[in-house]
């Protein structure tokens, strides 16, 4: 097996296997994807992979989300069927307080292109005829959406490959050392060389900013989420708390909990989740759910992105994030452009590990 | 079996399915379930899960007692939402997105 590469990308998730798919686009060859398991099988495979903008804060951050959600619908073009349906996305509220947000919300975001629409009781029932008739009312915007994330990685993945892109997985990185002008990287299977290191280990990114003595703030979230058997195709939106999938299934969560990387899911969060579902769209009640999942999530310790080069390490770059699925095709592109141009088309100075020293 | 045998009736995923992901470097049932959707039906692997694992076997010569299981969750059988919920409507680990948003000076912060 080649141990020497122009770029290493450690990671094969979302964020990882976007990168890797976007590097090896303009590229081809040099590029590998170490992965401790198997893509899938952390974060980006147990979630409800909302593509989701109209109600992140600040707006500068709503705004980099949406240029991510806008390359939806090209990136399927060039990688294939990931199930991408911009549904529009609605948040239903329940109390006056909330609508007072919502409100400004809509005000603040229109200079920078997100339409918010803040919809009466009756205007959300018509769009969408099973929320709860005891709404209040409900934000809209039709930028959000949804994606199949086990597609989305499967192809990225055999994008990547066709590209010419190596995978190695079952492969967790144990040490990595920095000599001029190229890292070693030692792993379970082997010893790999590179010019470029990539570190896009979602929740790991902790551990494995130790390995180069820098500190990835990036810390762990439980988020269980609750799976029906497959209904007749009845929401039209994605809600912001369940969306209903290709195949009839919905996908029922919102919940956070710190447990550091315990992936149990727990009656009283299962619970809580069936609870919402009836509260936003009571004839799920009848519905039966067959299973409940939980995934950890990655949660940067001021919750935005950590993106770009390491101060310090030449040739050493850090992409971890929340949200990766709706960042993805995004930070693949930008963190193409830094690798290869230097710098990139949409600016990521905010997003540097930088401001946490 | 032959390459067309429906080794998840659930889900309707056939043999030459699971031998293409396994080749595309699937290890465990759960590597193959969330690239096929084999086992994520109703049953929940509890009818394909030894099938595959003789697949796993045979495609990748791992011993039986090294392949891992599925993980199983909650429930053990499929249950009505009704059931599970307590009909209260005070949230704590759940969220609403909008909870998130927060106003400062009648500004969104």
């Amino acid at each position: 097996m080649e141990t020497s590469y122009e770029t290493i990308i450690i990671g094969g998730g979302v964020v990882g296997s976007s990168i890797a798919y976007h590097l090896s686009e303009r590229n081809k060859e040099g590029i590998v994807v170490l992965d401790k398991k198997f893509p899938l099988s952390g974060t980006s495979g147990s979630t409800q992979a909302w593509v989701w903008v109209h109600n992140k804060t600040p707006s500068w951050y709503a705004e980099f989300s949406m240029y991510s959600a806008e390359l939806y619908p090209y990136l399927s073009k060039k990688i294939g069927d990931v199930e991408y349906k911009r549904t529009g996305g609605l948040s239903p509220f329940f109390s006056e307080l909330d609508r007072e947000k919502a409100e400004r919300l809509a005000e603040a975001y229109e200079p920078i292109g997100i339409k918010i629409k803040v919809l009466s009781r009756e205007e959300a029932l018509e769009k969408e005829p099973s929320l709860n008739p005891d709404i209040v009312g409900a934000t809209y915007s039709s930028i959000d959406g949804n994606v199949n994330p086990f597609r989305l990685v499967d192809r990225y993945m055999r994008a990547a490959k066709k590209n010419g892109v190596q995978y190695s997985t079952y492969n967790k990185v144990t040490e990595i050392q920095k000599l001029p002008g190229k890292f070693i990287v030692r792993a379970e299977k082997g010893r790999f060389e590179c010019k470029n290191l990539v570190l896009a280990g979602g929740t790991w990114s902790r551990e494995l900013g130790k390995l180069v003595e820098v500190t990835i703030p990036i810390n762990q979230l439980r988020g269980q989420i609750l799976v029906t058997e497959p209904l007749k195709p009845f929401l039209n939106y994605t809600i912001s708390g369940l969306r209903q999938a290709f195949n009839g299934e919905v996908l029922i969560g919102y919940s956070m909990e710190e447990e550091g990387f315990n992936r149990a899911t727990t009656l009283d969060v299962i619970q809580e989740t069936a609870n919402m579902a009836i509260h936003y769209v009571p004839s799920l009640r009848k519905a039966k759910v067959v299973r409940a999942f939980s995934g950890i999530r990655a949660m940067p310790e001021d919750g935005f992105p950590i993106l770009g080069k390491i101060p310090g390490v030449e040739n050493l770059y850090v992409a971890a994030m929340h949200s990766g699925v709706t960042l993805s095709p995004l930070v693949g592109t930008l963190m193409t452009e830094l690798i290869l141009d230097g710098e990139t088309s949409i600016p990521i100075d905010r997003y540097s590990i930088s401001r946490f020293a | 079996m032959d390459k067309s045998t429906i080794i998840c009736r659930c889900e309707e995923i056939s043999l030459e399915e699971i031998v293409e992901v396994i080749a595309n470097g699937a290890r465990t049932f759960d590597d193959i379930k969330r690239l096929t959707r084999c086992g994520m039906g109703p049953c929940q692997s509890k009818i394909c899960n030894c099938l595959v694992a003789g697949v796993i076997h045979e495609q990748t010569g791992m011993e039986f007692h090294q392949i891992p299981l599925p993980r199983m969750r909650m429930p053990i059988s499929p249950i009505k939402l009704e059931t599970l919920a307590t009909n209260s409507t005070t949230f704590s680990s759940v969220k609403s997105v909008l909870d998130e948003v927060e106003l400062e000076d009648g500004k969104v912060k």
